[in-house]
């Protein structure tokens, strides 16, 4: 490859991705600026608006039940996902593509339309569900399912279930015993892959939240859009220190995943 | 009564025979090899053994136990799988010593048993390795001590030196005889290699389209085949249908035959051949293959091709296409097979 | 049926259909949360009034409104997953010339900015380019911009454009390992000049990839509520906004007309899917 094809390979690739990067970057400078006009740079530098957010207890509050209707959510998926993977690759291995139609569903129809089935169903419910966290936390299951179940379904196929198991139960190992002595732990990597992308994911998630639950249970999301009418500066903050969350969550996604190949 | 019975054993999937009518012996300490081509059932049989499938009819007994319908946990049966089947979130040693948890053994016991094993197959020093830090030799040999260190009564070995490469698989057969003889154990092998097979056997069990074809000792397997089936699928027999036979050999025989390649003779000027069970034909090379220690030559006789094969001695006794020659073929040799 | 099933024989007929137990859980509420609610949406679509009608789907077509709405959708959609597949495609092509660490970290950086969606993007292109946003006011004074405006259709489009990127760029990259180097190498011995080898062999090969990934962006765009109601306080009327007024708004709730505007949605994902597909089992099969 000569040279003048590298730079311009070099400046296209650059140039998109700064273009990617210019709101973050600008978001970034204005939570840490005082105040910024029409100008190159802004005025000056300060801490206040994190310190702002991170003392606000409305913040938290709202931080803290995002946190509890996405923990709570991953693990309802993973005791329903878990046990149901290994069903089907161990006893139904043809139903694996019946599933892989299935879990494109919450991918192919769109948010606005499942809630508004949802939003109907639930509402005279006996136990209150519509303007509840559980609601959501049932919903984000069929979220995270397709991530979880592609994740995992690629660590089955990558080990030998089915000799595992034989030589397991040889051994005198019995079904429950094979998959959390030796199942389980093989599925850590990819398990743990798809948790954190779709905790990403779910934090990020703002459909649901407003048109099921809205301000009475007040999540992240919702408290950010709120926020609107406050100060530029304020929100930039609350931007970025969700984006700071995101990037943990990324990176660490890419991290599991990179090391189980 | 011998150590294992089988009897009448039958499987099928759904409209398809797996096996059927599957009767054998097997003594203790006996070496047994399920030989066969791919498909023949020789597998299933085997996880049958294991209880890893169930059957539809018949009956398996070892020991003087029935444990047809015994679960796999409690059948006392050790089996090496040809995808190794190591738990890969589990040291050598955690994974030879698997088996002894299941059964309770405390750690310390457990360990200690499970060393010695890792030594047997000469892999001491390797405890603490992943199973993906080995090469495949070295899995295959931690499957083994798996297998072997909960004392099995009978241990079952899938193909399992098939995705190694021919060095490893030539050393590790040799040691699993060894260790087979050592310990004394009632050993099934599967595979499709006729070679492998009658290193190791005891006896073989030869097996096709879900049937034992011919069962006994590895050299009378090779020697006396009993149909078309074996002469080809454990040499590379001659086949020559009865009319040309008795024709030839002046026989009165309703089957064809079969002539091993290495049972027919090139004349020698000089030599003495006993005429009552010698027959001659006049030949003309077609060509050859150089096999190293052997050449097998194509050879015509009277319009029909023979593969003969001959020690490699010497290039200057190489025959060209074109020569001619004589054959000789030894009448006790000439073996009648069944279609 | 499964060729080995490990079952016991003798053992207690039910044992058999215990593994089955253990797809209840799943089954229910994946049915509770994801299936009821499509066919709640399907079959309310047709009441009106408590009786079985098409009622809401003439009332669709006779609302400019409601069609607006729609044909906003479809404009926004179409050009933002255009253009940002063009964009994609070719940060794609550019990326896999450069070196594995240049690489990785442009493809960690892509998938963290894909991430960036939704209200957080939304403020965030507010802040720069909004009314008063640091680079709005910054261009303008150098008489820039023209008549952008970030609340119209063509700041919108800019947004859209923006998270369709590096989604399609995800999309793409594994795509681009058909393209071997060979097969270019091999072209230009036979005299193909750079344009012939994309014309002829590229582009070819890339069809499927690119297809199937634009029918994605299609339907990411469509569905898409969260970005469009953050930035334009559900002012600018889109199909998903149109959807979620009737069902959660603060004036008429129509339930049964918001699920026939669903239905058709979905649709016309299930059409355009149906074309993709058609079009890529025509064209080149890799």
């Amino acid at each position: 490859m000569d040279n003048n094809n590298l730079f311009f390979h070099k400046s296209v690739v650059y140039g998109l991705s700064g273009l990617l990067f210019i709101p973050i970057l600008a978001t970034l400078i204005y939570s840490f600026s005082s105040s910024w006009g029409a100008t190159m740079l802004p005025d000056g530098f300060t801490f206040k608006w994190y310190t702002q957010l991170l003392t606000d207890p409305r913040f938290l509050e709202a931080f803290g039940r995002s946190l509890f209707i996405c923990i709570s959510s991953l693990i309802l998926a993973m005791v329903l996902v878990l046990p149901m993977i290994f069903v089907v690759f161990y006893y139904y291995p043809a139903l694996d593509k019946v599933m892989n139609i299935l879990i494109l569903l919450p991918f192919a129809v769109p948010p606005v339309v499942s809630s508004v089935g949802l939003l109907q169903l639930y509402a005279d419910s006996s136990v209150q569900l519509v303007g509840t966290p559980w609601i959501l936390i049932g919903t984000y299951f069929t979220i995270a399912l397709p991530f979880m179940y592609r994740a995992i379904s690629n660590s089955f196929t990558s080990i030998n279930l089915r000799d595992l198991v034989d030589a397991a139960h040889l051994l005198g190992a019995s079904t429950t015993k094979a998959y959390l002595l030796i199942i389980l732990p093989n599925l850590k990597k990819g398990l743990l892959a798809s948790t954190f992308l779709s905790f990403s994911f779910l934090l990020g998630e703002f459909v649901f939240a407003n048109i099921l639950v809205g301000t009475r249970y007040e999540t992240l999301q919702i408290y950010l859009y709120n926020m609107r009418q406050t100060s530029g500066h304020f929100t930039s903050a609350l931007v970025m220190t969700y984006f700071a969350f995101i990037f943990v969550c990324t990176w660490l996604a890419t991290r599991f995943s990179k090391g189980n190949e | 009564m011998s150590y294992v019975k089988v009897s009448q054993l039958a499987k099928h999937f759904g409209d398809v025979t797996v096996f059927e009518e599957i009767d054998f012996t097997i003594e203790k300490g006996e070496f047994i090899t399920l030989l066969g081509p791919s498909g023949c059932g020789k597998s299933t049989l085997l996880r049958s053994l294991a209880g890893l499938n169930q059957v539809d009819a018949g009956e398996i007994w070892v020991d003087q136990e029935n444990i047809t319908d015994t679960a796999p946990q409690s059948r006392e049966i050790g089996m090496v799988f040809q995808s190794y089947a190591l738990f890969p979130n589990m040291t050598v040693l955690d994974n030879v010593a698997f088996g002894l948890k299941m059964k309770g053994i405390n750690k310390a016991k457990a360990r200690a048993e499970a060393k010695s094993m890792i030594e047997l197959v000469e892999l001491d020093g390797k405890e603490q390795f992943y199973p993906r830090e080995l090469s495949g030799g070295q899995r295959q040999r931690v499957a083994l001590a798996r297998a072997l260190v909960v004392k099995p009564r009978i241990l079952l070995l899938d193909e399992p030196l098939s995705a190694l490469d021919a060095k490893i698989r030539k050393s590790l057969r040799l040691q699993i005889l060894k260790i087979q003889r050592e310990l004394n154990l009632t050993t099934v092998f599967v595979t499709h290699d006729q070679e492998e097979a009658m290193l190791l056997s005891d006896r073989i069990f030869l097996m096709n389209e879900g049937a034992i074809v011919q069962q006994g000792k590895p050299e009378d397997i090779y020697t006396k085949p009993v149909n078309e089936f074996v002469a080809s699928f454990m040499g590379h027999y001659n086949l020559i249908e009865a009319e040309t036979a008795n024709q030839w050999f002046n026989l009165d025989s309703q089957q064809k035959v079969a002539i091993r390649p290495e049972s027919i003779y090139i004349r020698e000027a000089g030599r003495q051949y006993g005429d009552h069970i010698s027959v001659a034909k006049q030949g003309t090379v077609l060509s050859h293959q150089l096999l190293g220690n052997v050449i097998r030559y194509s050879i015509e006789v009277e319009q029909k091709a023979l593969t003969v094969d001959l020690l490699n001695r010497s290039s200057e006794r190489l025959m060209a296409a074109g020569s001619s020659l004589e054959l000789m073929f030894n009448l006790n040799e000439i073996q009648p097979v069944r279609a | 049926m499964s060729i080995t099933k490990p079952t016991q024989q003798g053992t207690f007929t039910l044992s058999k259909y215990k593994p089955v137990l253990w797809l209840l859980p799943f089954i229910a509420f994946f049915y509770l949360f994801q299936i009821a609610p499509m066919i709640w949406v399907l079959i309310n679509s047709f009441i009106y009034d408590g009786e079985w009608t098409i009622e809401n789907y003439s009332e669709i077509f006779d609302s400019a409104f409601i069609l607006q709405g729609f044909s906003n959708s479809l404009w926004i959609s179409f050009w933002s997953s255009f253009i940002g597949l063009i964009l994609a495609a070719i940060l794609v092509s550019s990326l896999r010339h450069l070196n594995s660490r240049i690489r990785d970290a442009i493809v960690a950086f892509t998938n963290m900015s894909s991430n960036f969606s939704g209200v957080p993007l939304a403020f965030a292109f507010i802040i720069i380019l909004g009314t008063n946003g640091a680079v709005t006011l910054l261009l303008r004074q150098w008489g820039l911009l023209g008549d952008f405006d970030l609340y119209s259709k063509s700041g919108l489009l800019a947004l859209y454009i923006y998270f369709q990127i590096p989604l399609g760029a995800l999309l793409l990259y594994p795509a681009f390992d058909a393209l071997k180097k060979d097969a270019y190498e091999a072209s230009q011995l036979l005299g193909a000049s750079s344009r012939q080898y994309w014309m002829k062999i590229g582009l070819p090969i890339l069809s499927p990839a690119l297809l199937g990934t634009f029918i994605i962006l299609f339907a990411n765009a469509i569905g898409a509520y969260a970005s469009v109601y953050a930035l334009t306080n559900g002012n600018y009327n889109m199909v998903t906004i149109r959807i979620a007024s009737l069902v959660s708004g603060d004036l008429f709730l129509e339930p049964n007309l918001a699920a026939a505007i669903s239905a058709l949605l979905m649709l016309l994902l299930a059409v355009i899917t149906a074309v993709n597909q058609w079009l890529i089992a025509r064209s080149y099969h890799g």
